[in-house]
């Protein structure tokens, strides 16, 4: 039909100008060495060899000239090796699989909640809801003590919580890369809410007799972008101390923070996060280049405390009652919307390639110059990435970072598939996301993935990793028995 | 003579620490999501059922409760069977029937201990702190919230645990009970279920009929008067003895036929006549699953299988008691079967007791052995809201052969008079967990 033709060809031809456009910039350096290396070959094809040679015996080098440029060009090349930093190689991780009897099925979940508010039938009313909508499954799990009416949150059941938790993801990691205790130079361990003394860092040395000159770290406080904190600090003790390991401990330990009170804002939290926890080692020595999963590329972080309302978007504090429990402000989308913009300024020139970056720039010259009506340019991280994993923080914020980084839902398959299989399980969800690409057997070599996580405070932190060698399936983890069942079509509410 | 141990010993008393929920290993999934209970099933809303099992536990399998792997084996088992997670609710329409919502909401597990040792409780526990060991919970007017399954682990001193497990007889009778508790054991073992659960509806049922005083009710919490429970144990070797005395009058009497006639004899002798009637009813209740001819039911049938048959007799000579009963029972065909369920009526009147009845339970709960070598020690069984003419219940014993645990609920008078009956003494009983 000829009134249709015309819009088809038109978009046929924006792609192929669009793509031409990008071959064009992103490999201008090769366009224009090319044409230059190829004169210059004429040019030495047409002297001939006798020329060549006359105009070398002209030149008058004597030994000093050449011993100057040799040194010149050795100590450069020095200073340049000196300088670059470490590769920082990714050999493996290993999450946290709860054992089914934590199993948390929705009627149990709301059956409690009802017998423990049943002074609160408009709270439970509240928590339905949440639930209905949360994206959460049915598969998810809580700590044992959780399933108790009512909840016996003692501190020995948060170190039953912790023990089984790290110890479990632990003997995982060694199992998997063969390390042994005594080679780990430093140890991150990062729990938010819960801070025994001593401290879970010292839990996991006292445990696995790990050396006494260790470097150990234990980060509590910071929200569920800590582990990517925690990846960042390991980068940088890696920087000074050479041919180490590092093993990077995230977890969240929900026993002592599951809320008991009645206050609406407070009791999300409760429906949403659940058990899990990740190990992770880190190695700068040369020796792992082989079999390391992944390298560490950038690590971008973002701190919006400065901002009053940032700071108290997600705060613990008592309720009316004394209970203490975390409240969620009503503008966290909002907030978490202007944290990604501040993070992304700051990853897009590291990682996008030359034609976004160009676009973006002309756009914001335009706007700043011609017309500020012009729409911003969103730059296109899709060609920057071949996989996202977000933080699977809640269905709100996926949709929300799917709608900013107009990305597929192929890009979000794996945070979505992640909250429904494990819920919210606060900084290791990264570690899982990952593990769902590599069970779908996405994963290949070259393959860049996006880690962003939020956190309280406000913060947003990403990484960037490369992978180092294409990942085959079937590989052992916490989707070993399930992948097959995933992706699941998640209603948008869920009857209960 | 038998001695009858009388002694009490004060200080046994249970302690109850905490309930959790204990839910299956994987999600029900959309397929079955009601479950229908047959009119049989309905007709036995009255009653509540329990059963402790008893295990010296040598292998320590039930010392840390949370990380325990009888924890995981539990969870593992109440996947396949759906209908014991879920919650009774009341159907939609004039109907208001009971029926089941397969929604994983788990069942209740509770922990308990006991102060003294296994040996001393069963040498002097009384039937009501018995019932301690398998605690229960009286529906609620709502019961979406509440779990009509309740599994209680109660640890003795210097070893041993008692699992009690009850239920609302609505769901389950005394063979799928045991039964499950048996697959259980299985699972924690790993080796495959000899009886895999199955929810096909019995082959007749009558048309749902509207019940005759509008909505069903949750049955009352009370006892009809004030009833005493005691348990006979017999040695093999006695009921060889007693079966080989009657071999003339009835040769193929089974344990079963000569306590139930004996039983019955001499409480008919205690209880008052009336109208100077010299006739006595029992009503006999037996398990149908592999009875029907023409198609039969699995074993595994998860519901209610009875069936209430009445005997009335004259006269009190055992042998040709045991011979009637023998008669009758052989004589049960599959027509009586469907008749007596397609006359059930509402749901408002107790099945045990309005007659002293007597149940004949075969199943082998001594099967169930959570460790490869480790039978329980003892199995008892109730049935909760027996009206007042009694209960006698005829069970395996730990002994296997054709030894048997008789456990018999009469008023208090009448049971105080039983147990220093001089014809069951003559058998040389153990008797334990007596309220007397």
């Amino acid at each position: 039909m000829p009134p249709m033709l015309p819009d088809f060809s038109n978009s046929v031809k924006l792609k192929y100008v669009k793509l031409g456009y990008q071959y064009l910039v992103n490999h201008i350096i090769t366009l224009t060495l090319v044409p230059i290396m190829l004169g210059v070959s004429i040019e030495i094809l047409r002297l001939g060899p006798q020329e060549i040679l006359n105009l070398w015996n002209s030149l008058h080098f004597n030994l000093v000239q050449i011993l100057c440029s040799a040194f010149l060009i050795i100590f450069v090349a020095t200073v340049y090796f000196m300088s670059k930093p470490r590769t920082i190689y990714l050999v493996d991780y290993a999450c946290f699989k709860p054992p089914v009897t934590c199993r948390v099925p929705f009627a149990t979940f709301m059956e409690h909640s009802r017998l423990i508010l049943k002074n609160n039938p408009k709270s439970v009313e509240f928590q339905m809801r949440i639930l209905e909508r949360s994206g959460l499954g049915e598969e998810t799990c809580l700590p044992p003590a959780i399933h108790y009416i009512p909840p016996k949150p003692t501190m020995e059941a948060a170190r039953g919580e912790a023990e089984l938790v790290i110890f479990s993801a632990m003997d995982s990691l060694f199992k998997k890369t063969g390390l042994k205790p005594k080679d780990i130079d430093i140890l991150i361990v990062n729990c938010s809410l819960f801070s025994p003394t001593p401290s879970l860092s010292a839990m996991v040395i006292n445990k696995y007799k790990l050396r006494s000159n260790i470097k150990s770290f234990n980060l509590s406080g910071m929200g569920c972008s800590a582990g990517l904190i925690s990846i960042d600090l390991a980068r940088d003790l890696l920087q000074v101390h050479p041919n180490s390991n590092a093993v990077v401990v995230s977890t969240e330990i929900i026993t002592p923070n599951y809320y008991q009170g009645n206050e609406r804002a407070m009791l999300l939290p409760n429906c949403l996060f659940r058990m899990g926890g990740a190990a992770i080692l880190l190695s700068n020595r040369r020796s792992e280049r082989r079999r390391a999963k992944y390298r560490l590329v950038h690590v971008v972080r973002t701190h919006k405390g400065a901002d009053d309302k940032a700071y108290r978007c997600v705060f613990e504090e008592e309720d009316k009652e004394g209970k203490v429990g975390i409240s969620l402000s009503k503008d966290l989308m909002a907030i978490a919307g202007e944290a990604l913009k501040s993070n992304i300024t700051t990853m897009g020139p590291l990682v996008l390639p030359a034609s976004e970056q160009l676009l973006f720039l002309l756009t914001l010259i335009g706007r700043k110059i011609f017309n500020p009506k012009w729409k911003p340019y969103i730059p296109d991280f899709k060609q920057a990435f071949e996989h996202f994993c977000i933080h699977a923080g809640g269905r709100a914020v996926i949709d929300e970072l799917q709608k900013n980084l107009q990305l597929s839902t192929e890009h979000v398959e794996a945070s979505r598939m992640t909250l429904h299989r494990f819920g919210n399980t606060s900084s290791s969800s990264l570690w899982y996301e990952l593990n769902y690409i590599e069970s779908k057997g996405r994963m290949k070599k070259g393959d860049r993935v996006w880690q962003i996580a939020f956190g309280s405070g406000f913060k947003c932190n990403s990484a960037v990793w490369k992978c180092n060698k294409t990942i085959k399936t079937p590989i052992d983890g916490p989707w070993a028995d399930c992948i097959d069942r995933y992706p699941v079509h998640i209603p948008e509410i869920v009857k209960l | 003579m038998a001695s009858i141990t009388t002694s009490h010993s004060p200080s046994l008393s249970v302690t109850l620490h905490s309930k959790l929920t204990a839910v299956s290993s994987e999600p029900t999934g959309s397929g079955k999501t009601h479950h229908e209970l047959s009119a049989l099933d309905r007709a036995m809303a009255q009653h509540t059922l329990h059963m402790v099992f008893y295990y010296r536990d040598q292998d320590e399998l039930f010392g840390l409760y949370d990380l325990d792997s009888w924890r995981e084996s539990l969870s593992t088992v109440l996947t396949m069977y759906p209908t014991m997670t879920g919650r009774l609710l009341l159907e939609q329409g004039h109907d208001g029937n009971w029926q089941v919502r397969c929604n994983d909401a788990g069942v209740r597990v509770v922990k308990g201990s006991v102060d003294g040792t296994l040996s001393e409780w069963l040498n002097s526990a009384t039937a009501s702190q018995e019932k301690l060991l398998a605690s229960w919970n009286h529906m609620p007017i709502d019961p979406t919230t509440w779990s009509p399954f309740r599994i209680q682990v109660s640890n003795f001193k210097e070893g041993g645990v008692a699992i009690g497990i009850s239920c609302s007889h609505m769901l389950a009778d005394l063979t799928c009970l045991a039964s499950f508790i048996k697959s259980w054991t299985l699972v924690h073992r790993n080796l495959p279920i000899t009886n895999p659960p199955s929810f096909t509806p019995l082959p007749f049922s009558p048309s749902p009929q509207p019940l005759s005083n509008g909505h069903a009710k949750p049955p009352p919490p009370q006892q009809a008067k004030d009833m005493a429970n005691a348990t006979f144990k017999f040695s093999s070797s006695t009921m060889q003895q007693c079966l080989s005395n009657i071999h003339d009058i009835c040769p193929n009497a089974t344990p079963f036929d000569f306590l139930c006639a004996l039983f019955w004899t001499r409480i008919s002798h205690l209880k008052p006549l009336k109208n100077n009637d010299q006739t006595h009813s029992l009503s006999i209740c037996i398990d149908f699953r592999k009875k029907l001819l023409k198609e039969p039911i699995p074993f595994g049938y998860f519901g209610n299988a009875l069936h209430f048959t009445m005997l009335s007799l004259e006269g009190e000579d055992l042998g040709s008691v045991v011979s009637a009963v023998n008669r009758h029972l052989a004589g049960i065909e599959e027509e009586e079967i469907r008749c007596a369920i397609e006359r059930l009526g509402s749901s408002n009147r107790c099945m045990y007791g309005e007659e002293l009845t007597c149940v004949c339970m075969e199943s082998l709960p001594y099967e169930a052995k959570f460790s490869d070598n480790e039978k329980p020690v003892h199995v008892s069984c109730h049935v909760g809201n027996v009206a007042g003419k009694g209960l006698i219940m005829v069970m395996p014993s730990c002994e296997e052969g054709l030894a048997r645990t008789v456990t018999v609920m009469l008023p208090h008078e009448e049971l105080a008079e039983l147990i220093k009956d001089e014809a069951i003494l003559q058998l040389d009983p153990t008797t334990l967990l007596s309220d007397i």
